[in-house]
This record gives C-alpha cells, sequence and structure tokens, in this order.
C-alpha cells in the first residue's frame, strides 16, 4: 500500500462514521438531555434542568418493574442455555447436509416477522386451543388449562423468540473446536463425561457466555412479548416507557427510564468481557 | 455497465411516477387512524367533487400533535382525533374556525354531541362518532348479574375480566365506584383509588386495547370492559351479550374533526365536511366504523341490524368526559396504573 492510498480510503470510511455520530450518537445525547429537563403541564417539554426524573424511577413501583425485567431475564435466559447450549453442541457435530438443515430450519421462523410469530403462540396457548385440544385428547388434562396470559406464557414467548441465538453463539464455538483433543483425552483413558468437562466445555465456554449475552440483554426490552402473550400484566421497564411517552406524555421520564435501563445492560456487557477476556460476542454474524 | 442502467431505469421510474399523472388534480389530505371511512364514501366525494383525497394515518392522538405542530398546522387540510387532544389543539392555536356558512349539514349533528370541554362554543369542531365504555358480559359465564362497575370486583368474577389498557378509564372505574370525578386533580384521591384497583387485580385476567372482543368472544374471559367499535364488533358475531352501561355512570369520548390553521386547502376541507354530514353518507361511515353515530338525521338511515348498537340509548346522554388533568395528577395515575398492572400478574 502506497501512502497515496490512504486518503480516500479514510474518506471511504467518512460516511460510516458520520452515519454513526448522527444516527446513534445524536439520538443517545437527545435521550441523555431530554433526561434531564422537566415535562410541560399539557404537552412536550421546558428547558428548565432537573433531576426529579431520575428521582422518581426510585418510587418502589418503578424499581418493581426493573427487578421483574430482571427477573424474566434471568429465568429465560436459563431456560434458553439449558435447551440452547446441547442443540448447538449437537447441531456442530451433525455431517454436511444435516448441518444445513438444521440451520435452514433455524433460519427460517426469521423470515416472517417475529409478532406474527407470536400472534401464533396465542393460537396455541389459548383456551381450547391446540394445546388444550392436544392435551385434552391425550386424555392427560380434563379442561382447558388457560395457559395464555399467565407468567408461563410469557417465558415460553421468550424462549421461543431468544433461544436461536444461543445455539448459534454455541453452536459457532463447538464448530470452530478442534475435536482432536476429545480424541486425544479418550484415548488417555478419560471417560466421555469427563472429556466432555475438562475439554469441550471449557472450549465452548466463551460460546455459551455470549450466548447468555445475545439472550439476557435482549430479554431485558422485550417487552412486547409479555405484552401480548402475558396479557399486559407482567410489568417490565420498557412496558413503563411506553406508557410514558403514548399515554402519559412524560418524554423526559421516559428517558430516564432508558438511560438507566442502557447503563444496567452496558454493565452486563463490561461484565462479560470481564469474565470471558474477549472483545467480540461469537456467534455474531 | 448493467447494474448502471439498473439505477439509471429506476432514477427514471422514480421521476417519472408523479408526472405520469398528467394535469395536477386538486387534493384534500386527511388526517386521521386507519379506517375511519368506507372507501365508498371517500370514492363518491372524489367522483362528485373531483377532488381527490390524500389519506394520511396516525397511529395515536399525540403522533398526531406532534406531527401537526411540527408543521405548524398547516400540511392537512382536515383531522379528526380524539377530544382531550383537540382541546391542546386549540389552546395551541393549530385549528381554525369553521365556516358554517359552508356547511348545509350542520344542523344534523345531534346536539348531545356538541358543546363540549373541548370546543364549548362550536366553532371549530364537527363530531364524527362517540365512544363509551361499556360492560360487556356472557351470562353464560358469569354467574353475577353486572349493572355496575362496583359488580366487577365480585369475588365470583376471579381471573375472569378482560379491561382496555388506557389508565384514565380502568382508574375511573374505581373513582367512579368511590363517586369521585374521572378528572379529579386530588392525587391523594386517586391514590385511594389505587388502592381500590389492587383489589380489582385477582380479577383481571387480560388488560389490552386492540380486538379485546376476540379474547370475549373465544371464552377467554367472561365480562369485558371495552370500547365502542369492540362492543360492535361483539355484539354482531354473539347476540347473547349483554351490554351494560355503568349505573354508577358512563365515561364517554367524542371524536372531532377540525381544519388546521394553515390548511392548504380549507375550501375543500369544508365541502368534505358537507358532504360527510349527509345522512346517507354519515349513515354508511357510522355503519362501517362501529362508533355511536353523532349525526341525529343520519340514524334513521342506518341499517336496523345496527342501528341498537349505534344510536346511545336516551337514558346514558349525561356521562362524564375524561378530560385532560395536571401532570401531577397525571403522574399519579400512571403509577397507580403501573402497580395495578402488576398487582394482576401476581
Amino acid at each position: 500500500m502506497s501512502k497515496k492510498k490512504n486518503g480516500p480510503a479514510w474518506l471511504m470510511v467518512l460516511p460510516l462514521y458520520l452515519f454513526t455520530l448522527v444516527f446513534v450518537l445524536g439520538p443517545l445525547v437527545y435521550m441523555v438531555v431530554l433526561s434531564l429537563l422537566r415535562r410541560a403541564e399539557v404537552w412536550g417539554v421546558t428547558n428548565q434542568f432537573t433531576l426529579e426524573n431520575y428521582k422518581n424511577i426510585l418510587a418502589p413501583v418503578y424499581l418493581k418493574t426493573f427487578v421483574e425485567s430482571f427477573r424474566l431475564a434471568v429465568i429465560s435466559t436459563g431456560i434458553i442455555a439449558l435447551i440452547g447450549y446441547p442443540f448447538g453442541y449437537f447441531m456442530a457435530k451433525l455431517q454436511g447436509r444435516w448441518k444445513q438443515g438444521v440451520m435452514m430450519a433455524l433460519m427460517i421462523p426469521f423470515w416472517t416477522s417475529s409478532l406474527i410469530r407470536l400472534y401464533g403462540w396465542i393460537i396455541v396457548l389459548r383456551s381450547g386451543g391446540v394445546l388444550d385440544q392436544l392435551l385434552m385428547g391425550l386424555g392427560l388434562t380434563n379442561g382447558p388449562l388457560r395457559m395464555l396470559y399467565t407468567y408461563p406464557a410469557v417465558v415460553i414467548g421468550m424462549v421461543y423468540a431468544l433461544v436461536p441465538f444461543m445455539i448459534l453463539a454455541v453452536y459457532s464455538s463447538a464448530e470452530k473446536m478442534d475435536w482432536g483433543l476429545v480424541e486425544a483425552a479418550r484415548d488417555l483413558g478419560a471417560s466421555a463425561p469427563k472429556a466432555f468437562l475438562t475439554i469441550t466445555f471449557p472450549l465452548t465456554l466463551p460460546g455459551l457466555l455470549s450466548g447468555v449475552i445475545l439472550t439476557f440483554i435482549p430479554s431485558m426490552g422485550l417487552f412486547f412479548i409479555a405484552d401480548i402473550l402475558g396479557g399486559n400484566k407482567v410489568v417490565l421497564v420498557g412496558s413503563v416507557i411506553q406508557d410514558q411517552l403514548t399515554q402519559a406524555r412524560n418524554w423526559p421520564f421516559a428517558a430516564a427510564l432508558s438511560v438507566v435501563l442502557m447503563i444496567l445492560t452496558s454493565a452486563m456487557i463490561w461484565l462479560y468481557r470481564k469474565v470471558a477476556h474477549v472483545k467480540e460476542l461469537e456467534g455474531l454474524l | 455497465m448493467k447494474r448502471l442502467a439498473t439505477i439509471l431505469l429506476a432514477l427514471i421510474l422514480f421521476v417519472m411516477i408523479p408526472g405520469g399523472c398528467g394535469k395536477k388534480a386538486e387534493t384534500m389530505t386527511l388526517y386521521t387512524w386507519e379506517g375511519m371511512f368506507p372507501p365508498e364514501v371517500l370514492e363518491g366525494f372524489t367522483k362528485e367533487t373531483g377532488i381527490a383525497i390524500n389519506y394520511a394515518n396516525f397511529d395515536t392522538d399525540e403522533n398526531m400533535l406532534a406531527r401537526l405542530s411540527e408543521a405548524g398546522g398547516g400540511d392537512y387540510d382536515l383531522v379528526i382525533a380524539d377530544d382531550y387532544i383537540i382541546e391542546t389543539v386549540i389552546a395551541q392555536g393549530l385549528a381554525q374556525k369553521l365556516d358554517t356558512a359552508k356547511l348545509t349539514g350542520w344542523g344534523n349533528i345531534n346536539p348531545v354531541f356538541q358543546g363540549q370541554f373541548f370546543d364549548p362554543s362550536n366553532e371549530y369542531t364537527v363530531p364524527y362518532g362517540s365512544g363509551v365504555q361499556t360492560i360487556v358480559y356472557n351470562p353464560a359465564a358469569v354467574q353475577k348479574e353486572i349493572t355496575g362497575y362496583a359488580d366487577l370486583w365480585d369475588e365470583s368474577l376471579r381471573d375472569n375480566i378482560a379491561v382496555i389498557g388506557n389508565y384514565r378509564v380502568v382508574n375511573g372505574m374505581a373513582l367512579k365506584v368511590m363517586g369521585e370525578s374521572y378528572n379529579t386533580e386530588d392525587t391523594a384521591v386517586i391514590a385511594q383509588a389505587g388502592q381500590k384497583m389492587l383489589e380489582l387485580a385477582p380479577n383481571i385476567r387480560l388488560i389490552k386495547n386492540d380486538n379485546l372482543q376476540d379474547d370475549l368472544l373465544s371464552g377467554e374471559v367472561g365480562a369485558a370492559v371495552m370500547y365502542t367499535s369492540q362492543v360492535t364488533l361483539a355484539m354482531l358475531q354473539n347476540p347473547d351479550l349483554k351490554v351494560v352501561y355503568p349505573t354508577e355512570g358512563v365515561g364517554f369520548g367524542i371524536m372531532g374533526t377540525f381544519i388546521p390553521s394553515k390548511a392548504p386547502n380549507a375550501e375543500a376541507a369544508h365541502k368534505f365536511l358537507d358532504y360527510v354530514l349527509r345522512p346517507e353518507v354519515s349513515a354508511q361511515c357510522f355503519e362501517y366504523m362501529g362508533y355511536y353515530c353523532t349525526n341525529k338525521a343520519a340514524e334513521s338511515h342506518i341499517n336496523e341490524a345496527y342501528r341498537s348498537f349505534l344510536t346511545l340509548p336516551e337514558s346514558v346522554t349525561g356521562g362524564e368526559m375524561i378530560q385532560t388533568v395536571s401532570a401531577e395528577a397525571e403522574e399519579a395515575h400512571n403509577k397507580v396504573w403501573t402497580e395495578f398492572r402488576a398487582a394482576c400478574g401476581n
């Protein structure tokens, strides 16, 4: 590369930086500024500086929504890890065409809007719906379960929406792994569980951890799943933010809630980097 | 080279589309929610006057106000929105006074829906539909006879009620049971209503805004507090359902039509308003929308199958309207609501 070419190359990147500046940093700054202003009596905001919005978050009712978001994220991520890790692991062991087939099966649902797929779950879970008919047909239950609009329904929705991210993250790190190491361990007398625990698991741990991050963080924000499948009864931070914007017309408070939520999720990513000693998330395509 | 040709072709097409229409026809921009007019009515107007209608949508009143104030009261010729937001629109000077001389059908309007808080002397708006929050229940799925909001607190209704997601309406039920106004500014009273709501929480199965009638029809819940358009849809599918105008008094809302202060074509907007005020046209609109008819002269033109759903019984005309309250009261409502929703989930 001669020096001459550096100029234009720099220019090529410029639009990208400008784009980031305008469309990422801009709204972020706007949000932070908004969160420090006082709301106007009826409509919009005034130019007065205040910390009131942050103080309001400390009300037990709003703190509880953070706890609730966290709790749901932990439960969902736990179940996702239990399903996604073995899935990703065995998927990496599949041969050629099978592997492609499974990958395809994972990808196809993404072609449809996630909202539409959630409505599909309503049909499955509602009273007298597909699930009820199946269970009653098999004689396992006598009456409708009334699963829709309950906490388990919300968890099912979360797991369903996010499990592919865990699978792909685990898959990509299991795929990269040198299976020769496992064979060597087995040749040297390690039992299968021992080989898994000492070789495979540590080597796929970065994938698992990045899967945890890739599912935990979105699950803090996927409030529409809780709204649709939970009948608006599981109150997450995202849902309160939406209420503030669309009904209460309290933009500064919505902004303050968003800022705090972002700080919390950023802290999660920071923690992940500390624990996993990596800069990039595995499985991010 | 091939790609370049494609891009050029795309550009040419892009440029040609607006030019392709030939002579520029007179247009009018109508700004409201989706599905407020049957296509025949819009087409009929264009056929009669030659004025093409550009139907622009918003999803919430708040978005409409944001867009309209950005446009400084311009861009749109006619807006239909809810009562409380119109109060703000008028206060901000974003609406213009109607020229009632141009509205031959002015006298058709049902006076019950006029002279309300958002436009006390009827200078700015023509009402276009009204909604009442009613309780609808399926007598087969509910043991108790429901006559008012207070009955919803009954233990036999455990996990069997659905409500719309509008907190002024739902908190308002508790306020009404307590004998208070929907629009009380007293935060202590609102907090007290909040306590009352927590007692209601175990009975609530579901809170949602869209298509709530489906959950009543499918048997997911036995009783629901719904918007008028949903009540109409529910009743058409299951005439055995019972509609209750709560004894505590009903809350009602009015949708109003107004012309923005700098409307590019206010003349056409007046023509359209007058067209929609015609009894036959109006009847078509209300059959399509499923809201209470605000046009007295149109009532007799409404198909008999719908008429009873679309005209407000004489006895319930004295309802209280939900109005904008102070920021402080609004925050109190919001807190109560968030607490209530969380309690419903436990």
